[in-house]
């Protein structure tokens, strides 16, 4: 099982924070946001999300880092292999599907959905 | 001197005719309700999944007929509506999951060089739950009383208020049951994988199918349940008022968006995953060579599942989301595409390096490569945003959709049938209808779709009954109409040409197609017993590798080949490295499955014409036959380590801590803790972004709820535990037991305040999440409860003892479930009110 384990666990970690910087990100363009943080919503809304980026690459990166230790990635191999270049799929995705947030303002919408 | 052979023979003989009596099903007429070999069960699935295959055929002809001409009399819109939400359904329910699953029962426990799946009564269980849950539906339908609101049920159109007949229900509660028995499958897949293979075999020397098989069978049970949930949710609301999706009562309609496309998503590729590892398998042996880049294969596999979790936002894209959101998803999408080259570039290559020769199997895969090909490139046109404004919800998005699926599903498909035939029927080719099957069905696929496309960029919106005469989609449409009538006859050959040859064809000699997996190395047809004994392989294509292996085995010099005990058995091993662990014993022929089945499916369908009281007691029924099933397995007294063969001896699997039992409750809590996620994900949701929130009030917990909620849930914890051990000193278990029966009576009692707060869950959705919350606590508490009574009765019938603790930690592991998240839920529940 610990080999199951070390196939599944980056991307899984990958699948939490993307899905919890969506909810984050949800939160943030919500009322209750503004609520919560009062004038400066915008601004803490968009480091919130900037730090839940660098805090989710930072886990990826400890995910690497530890897979390639022999302690816990395991003897050479097929499963240390495939562990160890789907943790740094992890790693990429990270930084490719959560990049926008550092890019874009936290909550514009398309102009064309707005109407609608 | 005697000659050795055929004394080795006779040895074979010998072995085979004392396996036969041991694994045989019934062979009266009973026999078709007892049975639970894999051979059997697999064979009427595969049947039934063809029979509904054909039957969403036929509403597919139905909808091209009314299409081949405008203003067409054929149909009024009431009927058009019926008929393509059911084709829709049908394919993708009752066919696509249930066509693979059968292909996976019949084909796995061969490819691991096991006996059989490892449950094999859960299976016959699944089997019967998918026939009576399809044939409601069908059945609904002929009464034309079926859904009508397109295959994804979308509310408020399928809300009682636009909806009241009873079409929803039965989209609802039919496909939910065969939802159950998917997962069924898929926990027997994953036990199956994981433990039940032949001695030697590591994860990294597995045929590359169960690699598919075996991540297609986790994203079932992780992408099923927040459908499951949508699906109650719905039909809660549509039968007792509580407003999930009701804005002006604080639910909201995107939330089913949200919790089907959870689903939907990963759906797609739990279709197309198995296809592939079908291709992956068939097309080395059609190339004379091995598969490319096996450990990026698995990676790849690996990847695309986890990925595929992060998409299903893209279905939503215009639903009003923030430019960020938007882009997350863009993101994710187009990522997963990476996965999906290297397998292509895998079989491209594994062609490339080999001598391919033109079989059947093969034909039908580059039927595959030409396909869906051409479906991956409009995905990609309908990816880019405008474009995809432009023909959204019109036939260029049903053209690639059945581009992707008819391409890259059911060619695959019928590859892996042909290839398979000489395995599962003993018969090879007789008659080459095939060939002209594949010449018919092929280029008709790409005439009516191809046009299909044209229609949908001229305009022709999907889901709609008729067009006017003079639109100038009247050619195109016919020639689609035409096309896919030709395609009909192509399918009815290949279906007559596999009946034909499975009745009357020469006899398959061993392994024909020269392949290096295991499946291949008995005699043709499979036997009932798989293997005559558990070989011991040292490489990914062990038949390869030892051309005498069949033989080896068939003579019985690998595991368990002793038939003394008799009773069928079969080998569990490491997960890891595939090292002899301990003997499984496999129950025999029973007719509790097919009883449970019926009982489940009473307590699912009779809803559908109000019988609320008979459905409750089915459930009841459901609670007892279960029992009466856990009952009949284990024995009263330790039997001790058996000897294995080959000088090894092994403990049973009934005698060791993680009993099959305890790993398949493992599988099913991950189900069930993505159904609790996906239940707070709603509540979170709704919270967040419904419009009429907050509601009127929230709800505070007393003290006394606290105390209850964390002694109740410590108690739980402990008190099983303390069961377990006290078993395994030899002490008696009941002071564990009592204080376990405390812990849950006082998270029940937390459970019942909530309740006893907010009396009328059909006043805003805060209430009725709060239901729902209590009701996952009620619900738990009363399945530990009843395990609990149960561990209670096996103690005191000496069902357990130090080496046979498997009961004790079952119940152990459902309490800590109940427990933890029993806390979560109450936490959740009174969050709100605690902070304001
Ligand atoms: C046998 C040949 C087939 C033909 C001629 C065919 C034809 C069609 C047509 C014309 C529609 C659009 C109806 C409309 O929107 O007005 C449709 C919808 C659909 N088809 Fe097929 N189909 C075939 C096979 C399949 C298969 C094998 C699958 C799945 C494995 C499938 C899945 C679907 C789905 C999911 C829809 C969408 C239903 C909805 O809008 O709710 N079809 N089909
Ligand atoms: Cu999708």
């Amino acid at each position: 099982m610990t080999d199951i384990a070390r196939l599944s666990v980056p991307l899984t970690l990958w699948l939490i924070s993307f899905s919890g910087l969506y909810g984050l990100h949800g939160l943030v363009c919500s009322g209750h946001w503004t609520r919560l943080a009062g004038s400066g919503a915008e601004v803490a809304g968009q480091t919130a999300l900037i730090a839940g980026f660098l805090a989710a690459l930072l886990v990826q990166a400890v995910a690497v880092a530890v897979l390639w230790t022999q302690r816990f990635g395991g003897p050479p191999g097929f499963v240390r292999t495939t562990s160890l270049a789907l943790a740094l799929v992890a790693l990429v995705a990270t930084l490719w599907t959560l990049g926008p947030s550092v890019a874009l303002p936290a909550c514009a919408w398309p102009s064309a959905t707005v109407a609608g | 001197m005697t000659d050795p052979k055929p004394a080795r023979r006779a040895e074979a003989l010998r072995l085979h005719r004392k396996l036969l009596p041991i694994w045989s099903s019934d062979q009266r007429f009973r026999g078709w309700l007892t049975t639970n070999n894999n051979n059997d069960i697999g064979g009427l699935f595969l049947i039934v999944a063809t029979i509904f295959f054909v039957i969403g055929g036929i509403l597919a002809m139905l909808i091209r007929a009314q299409l081949a001409s405008p203003g067409s009399a054929f149909m009024g819109p009431e009927a058009y509506n019926q008929v393509f939400t059911m084709h829709g359904t049908v394919m993708m329910f009752l066919f696509a999951i249930p066509f693979f699953e059968a292909m996976a029962v019949l084909l796995l426990p061969g490819m691991l060089g096991t006996r059989d799946l490892a449950y094999p009564r859960l299976g016959a269980y699944g089997l019967w739950v998918y026939i009576f849950g399809g044939s409601a539906v069908i059945i609904a339908m002929l009464l034309g009383l079926s859904p009508d609101g397109g295959w994804f049920m979308y509310p408020p159109l399928s809300s009682s208020a636009f909806s009241p007949g009873i079409g929803p229900d039965v989209w609802l509660l039919g496909i939910t049951s065969i939802e159950v028995s998917a997962i069924a499958a898929a926990v027997e897949v994953v036990v199956t994988v994981l433990r039940y293979r032949a001695a030697g075999m590591s994860l990294a020397r597995m045929p590359i199918f169960a690699w598919y098989i075996l991540v297609v069978a986790v994203m079932i049970l992780t992408a099923f349940p927040p459908m499951i949930l949508g699906s109650l949710l719905l039909e809660v609301e549509r039968a007792f008022g509580w407003p999930f999706f009701q804005t002006e009562n604080g639910g909201d309609a995107l939330l089913w968006q949200h919790l089907f496309w959870l689903f939907g998503h990963p759906e797609v590729y739990i279709i197309f995953l198995p296809a592939a590892g079908m291709i992956a398998t068939i097309l080395p042996v059609m190339a004379r060579t091995r598969l490319l880049g096996y450990a990026w294969v698995v990676a790849a596999v690996v990847a695309l599942a986890l990925l595929s979790f992060g998409l299903w936002v893209h279905h939503m894209f215009t639903t009003g989301i923030p430019h960020m959101g938007l882009a997350f998803f863009s993101a994710a999408s187009t990522l997963v595409a990476v996965p999906t080259a290297v397998m292509i570039f895998s079989w491209i290559g594994t062609l490339w390096q080999g001598k391919p020769r033109l079989e059947l199997p093969m034909l039908w895969i580059l039927g595959f490569f030409a396909t869906f090909v051409i479906g991956g490139l409009t995905g990609v046109m309908l990816a880019i945003v405008p474009f995809n404004w432009q023909v959204h919800d019109t036939h260029f998005v049903v053209a690639h959709l059945h581009y992707v699926l008819i391409g890259g599903y059911v060619f695959p498909m019928i590859a892996a049938v042909y290839y398979f035939l000489p395995l599962l029927t003993g018969h090879s080719r007789f008659f080459k209808l095939g060939e002209i099957a594949f010449w018919i069905t092929v280029p008709a696929f790409h005439l009516t779709f191809l046009a299909m496309h044209w229609a949908g960029i001229l305009g022709q919106r999907r889901r709609t009954w008729t067009y006017d005469a003079g639109s100038g989609w009247e050619w195109i449409n016919l020639t689609a109409s035409i096309g896919a009538f030709a395609m009909a006859i192509g399918f009815a050959l290949v279906i007559g040409d596999v009946v034909v040859n499975t009745l009357v064809a020469r006899k398959a000699r061993r392994n024909p197609w020269g392949a290096g997996t295991l499946e291949w190395a008995t005699m043709l047809p499979s036997p009932v017993y798989g293997l005559a004994s558990i070989p011991v392989i040292a490489g990914r294509y062990p038949l390869d590798d030892d051309p005498q292996l069949a033989l080896r085995i068939a003579r019985g010099e690998g595991f368990l080949a002793d038939t003394s005990r008799n009773r069928r058995e079969t080998l569990i091993v490491s997960t890891t490295g595939g090292e002899p662990a301990q003997v499984a014993v496999l129950p025999g022929n029973s007719v509790l499955p097919f009883i449970l089945a019926v009982v489940t499916s009473t307590s699912f369908l009779a809803p559908l014409v109000g019988a609320y009281l008979l459905s409750g007691a089915a459930l009841i029924g459901v609670v007892v036959v279960a029992l009466i099933w856990a009952w009949g397995l284990g024995s009263k007294a330790d039997e001790g380590p058996v000897d294995a063969g080959r000088g090894v001896t092994l403990p049973l699997s009934t005698e060791v801590p993680d009993p099959p039992g305890w790993w398949g409750s493992l599988m099913l809590l991950l189900a069930d803790s993505v159904h609790f996620g996906s239940l707070l994900f709603g509540y979170a949701f709704l919270w967040t972004v419904a419009p009429n929130w907050p509601p009127p009030s929230y709800l505070a917990p007393g003290a006394v709820d606290a105390v209850l909620a964390g002694a109740g849930a410590v108690a739980l914890l402990a008190g099983p535990r303390w069961a377990a051990r006290s078993i395994l000193k030899g002490a008696g278990p009941w002071p564990g037991l009592v204080l376990a029966v405390l812990g849950a009576v006082a998270l029940a009692g937390a459970a019942t305040g909530i309740i006893l707060a907010r009396p009328d869950p059909a006043g805003h959705a805060y209430d009725a999440t709060l239901w729902l919350l209590a009701g996952h606590v009620g619900l738990h508490v009363a399945i530990t409860a009843i395990m609990l009574g149960y561990l209670t009765a096996r103690v005191l019938a000496g069902y357990t003892s130090p080496r046979r603790i498997g009961d004790a930690r079952i119940v152990q592991l459902w309490a800590d479930f109940t427990a933890l998240t029993g806390l979560v839920a109450l936490a959740a529940a009174w969050l709100p009110g605690v902070f304001g």
